[in-house]
């Protein structure tokens, strides 16, 4: 417990400096609960993703960092390894490749990766991963770009 | 290396954790392959280091099992006294070097051995430092590692006991940093020197150096061979036996058991020529502590 508090509080500490350099991904912290964060990333350019802002929550385990944090998205995403109902993510790194080495900031970064590159054959969203195995491209990124205007832009007005 | 390698393969059939199946006999474990729930049960029930037990307790668990295991096992009884057994949780290389290597250092009470290993560790930090690892993902890991180091030299007043560093190598909070430690400095030794690790990697599971770190290094529970001894040998510069318990005989029938001696690159003739004084015991896929006889040991205190 006294573990993982320490290291969430330096992870607190490198997001504030670390605010400007990346600006694709906004983590806050709980105000009250340093075991609970959220973070705004911003969908990876020339991907139906792009231009919108997606959210996650991450549920840190007391063990941390010996296992890795629990995230989902909470903007809905229509995504091959997200679960569409719960958001649940679909990452090696968030099971068994999990190593104290990540931290909260560079999961951010592999789930835009993830975002950018899918993995149809590991699907949690079974219809996003089919058109995608289907080879129908355009079915898939019409379909994420519906869902990213609808959830994941701001409403205009 | 590749004489291993080949042993490996040839062990496979037999090739799951032995200490969580104490009461099966070789062989069986295809059958117990197919439900590891029942496995990662039995290996929780084993405690991460467990006791100090006789050598005996080891031809216990063969009796009806292959013969050629069981003259291996009368030719350890030969030179070592005791085994210590620790979890199959995927661990167990680095669980049995972390206790093995605490436990001399309590026993010896070396300062000189300590100063060295201490040189060694912060030549680790400033690698991964040099690798791009950000400081806060890896200090504590380190530093709970030099607290155990200072802990156990006698005359402070946080001196440990043997029954303290038992304990602490059963408490998760501690034991699983230490081996956490220990995987990053692996990680650290086997990126900063790709090129020579590389060749291995690539033999073993078609992977990168990169891949190969973030995949079967770094993660917990993930298992070690002679790639991870390799390394953690050379960067903290620590020699490590390794005797290896397998079905393997000579071609003239006869039955010796075979080691291995991990000696740390810059080691010196006399150093050499002394057995390391961490001593393992391997079955396919377990490593667990070995206990030599004492006129086996290195002969470290002749002439005081």
């Amino acid at each position: 417990m006294q573990q993982s508090r320490a290291r969430l509080f330096k992870e607190y500490k490198e997001v504030q400096r670390e605010k400007v350099a990346d600006p694709d991904i906004q983590l806050v912290c709980d105000d009250t609960n340093i075991f609970k964060w959220t973070a705004l990333i911003k969908g990876p350019s020339e991907t139906p993703y792009e231009g919108g802002v997606f959210q996650l929550a991450f549920a840190v385990p007391e063990p941390y960092p010996l296992q890795p944090p629990q995230v989902r998205f909470l903007t809905k995403i229509f995504h091959p390894n997200v679960h569409f109902k719960t958001g649940e993510i679909c990452l090696d790194i968030l099971k068994n490749a999990w190593s104290p080495a990540w931290t909260l900031q560079s999961v951010c970064r592999a789930i835009i990766a993830l975002m950018a590159h899918p993995e149809p054959d590991s699907p949690l969203n079974c219809d996003s991963g089919n058109l995608l195995r289907s080879g129908d491209v355009r079915g898939f990124n019409s379909m994420a770009r519906m869902y990213t205007r609808l959830a994941a832009m701001p409403k205009k007005g | 290396m590749q004489n291993q390698n080949d042993l490996l393969k040839d062990e496979s059939e037999i090739a799951s954790s032995i200490s969580e199946i104490k009461y099966e006999e070789w062989g069986n474990c295809s059958t117990l392959e197919d439900e590891p729930s029942f496995q990662e049960e039995e290996s929780a029930k084993v405690p991460y280091v467990g006791d100090k037990e006789p050598l005996s307790s080891l031809a216990a668990e063969y009796q009806s099992g292959s013969p050629i295991l069981l003259e291996k096992i009368k030719i350890l009884e030969n030179q070592y006294t005791a085994i210590r057994r620790t979890r199959g949780d995927g661990n167990c290389f680095f669980r049995s070097f972390m206790f093995s290597y605490l436990e001399h250092i309590l026993e010896s009470q070396d300062r000189a051995e300590v100063d060295r290993i201490k040189v060694n560790v912060e030549k680790c930090r400033k690698t991964l430092q040099n690798l791009g690892y950000t400081d806060f993902t890896f200090e504590d890991f380190f530093a709970l590692f030099l607290e155990q180091l200072d802990d156990i030299l006698q005359g402070s007043e946080e001196s440990i006991s043997y029954e303290e560093l038992v304990n602490r190598s059963r408490d998760q909070s501690v034991s699983d940093y230490i081996v956490m430690f220990f995987r990053f400095v692996t990680a650290g030794e086997i990126r900063t020197r790709a090129e020579f690790f590389e060749p291995f990697i690539t033999g073993l599971s078609n992977a990168t150096v990169d891949q190969f770190c973030k995949s079967s290094v770094e993660p917990m529970g993930e298992e070690s061979d002679h790639i991870h001894i390799t390394a953690l040998s050379d960067a903290l510069g620590v020699a490590i036996r390794v005797m290896y318990l397998d079905r393997s005989s000579c071609d003239n029938g006869g039955v010796t058991v075979n080691h291995h001696d991990f000696v740390p690159a810059g080691t010196n003739e006399k150093e050499e020529a002394s057995a390391p004084f961490i001593t393992l015991l391997y079955r396919p896929g377990h490593y667990d502590i070995l206990y030599p006889k004492s006129s086996c040991k290195v002969p470290d205190n002749v002439g005081k």
